[in-house]
């Protein structure tokens, strides 16, 4: 688990309101904390999971987690939370314990490693897009997962590099080389399967 | 803005719209009447979870309390599940659903054997002991029950010391259990 850190450069907008009402009531401020984040949680599990329905189980379990974790500290501590990060940790951990949980039992529904395409938008007029999303999704599941993780937190969800660092537990300097050769990879998948970029 | 066609299409894989989790992640509570005045009851999506009195607990404390035990949030409610003002009243018949968090297996079992206890009978903790096949464990029956997540639903005041040791312990103290006893017609007990 993280500790709290100064805000990054590009700072979340919503961390300190967030914080202080985490600080002011554990479950009211909760609640902000799911309106706030829940959307960019839910994008994180998506993209590392590969499946709707995993991703909704795993942004719930790893919101409780965080549930949890906050009803463990005290006020003083929630108010200097920098909320974005040390959620999308738990998110990140979360995954990486399912994903090693599954690979310790027997296989039963293939649906625990991102290893299948994404379901794109339904909208129908939408099918091209669509699949074009789900190839690129796809090819990103063949990350390593420590490369895919730093390419979905900068650019898929557009976190700035000093959270990403924070979210992997590393230096910033080490995050920017995880998602340039995570990219650098993936622009080799494009290749490689005749995609166009 | 990027321009590079492939970050364009990274930032596009972000959904754009997910699921609203409020609802799966936290349990409503409200306040409602009950044969020993106001409670507090907690709902998961699945059935009751949690009950205390307003007198035994403020609200801050009920909150703190279910937080401890389940680790789940808390917003307040105004759905009030079925069946369950008619079986805080003495209602036999009302049985709302229960969610019963947090609890061990021989928990769930003591407090499923308890629940079978009809109106106007009493069992001593020996036989609830003995019904969940393990009958030396008498005290620790007493202890899963004197910490029964939802008193009055499941009606461990019908539980008693066997052989004229007065009524025994309760949740919300031994007078209330003698007025709940009382009220239900139950012979034969505190003498």
């Amino acid at each position: 688990m993280s500790t709290p850190t100064e805000a990054a450069p590009r700072a979340d907008p919503d961390g300190e309101r967030v914080a202080a009402a985490l600080a002011d009531d554990l479950d009211d401020g909760f609640a902000e904390l799911v309106r706030t984040y829940q959307g960019l949680v839910y994008a994180v599990a998506l993209r590392t999971t590969g499946h709707r329905t995993d991703a909704e189980d795993l942004a719930a379990e790893a919101l409780l987690r965080a549930y949890r974790s906050l009803a463990d500290h005290d006020p003083a501590w929630l108010r200097e939370l920098v909320p974005r990060p040390w959620l999308l940790t738990i998110v990140v951990n979360t995954s990486r314990n399912q994903v090693r949980d599954a690979a310790r039992r027997p296989r039963t529904d293939g649906a625990t490693v991102p290893d299948e395409p994404v379901p794109g938008p339904t909208v129908e007029d939408r099918a091209e897009q669509a699949e074009v999303t789900e190839h690129l999704a796809t090819l990103l599941a063949r990350l390593p997962e420590t490369q895919r993780t730093a390419v979905v937190l900068r650019h898929v969800t557009d976190l700035p590099l000093t959270e990403v660092a924070e979210v992997l537990g590393c230096p910033v300097g080490t995050a920017k080389s995880h998602v340039s050769r995570g990219l650098a990879r993936l622009r080799t998948l494009i290749a490689e399967t005749g995609d166009r970029p | 803005m990027s321009t590079d066609p492939v970050l364009v299409r990274l930032a596009a894989l972000a959904p754009a719209e997910g699921p609203d989790l409020t609802d799966r992640l936290f349990d409503g509570w409200l306040t409602t009447d009950s044969l020993l005045g106001p409670v507090r009851v907690v709902c998961t999506r699945d059935g009751i979870s949690f009950l205390r009195t307003t007198a035994d607990l403020a609200e801050e404390d009920f909150r703190a309390a279910y937080r401890r035990r389940v680790g789940r949030p808390l917003r307040a409610s105004t759905v009030v599940p079925d069946d369950l003002e008619a079986a805080l009243h003495g209602d036999a018949t009302a049985r709302p659903r229960l969610d019963l968090l947090g609890i061990t297996d021989f928990q769930r079992d003591v407090l499923a054997a308890t629940r079978t206890i009809p109106a106007g009978e009493t069992r001593p903790y020996a036989w609830v002991a003995a019904e969940v096949g393990r009958p030396g464990a008498v005290r620790a029956a007493g202890t899963a029950l004197a910490t029964n997540p939802v008193p009055l639903l499941i009606p461990c005041h019908r539980v008693v010391p066997s052989g004229g040791g007065g009524i025994g312990r309760y949740i919300f103290g031994v007078s209330a259990k003698q007025r709940l006893l009382a009220a239900e017609g139950a012979t034969g007990v505190g003498r």
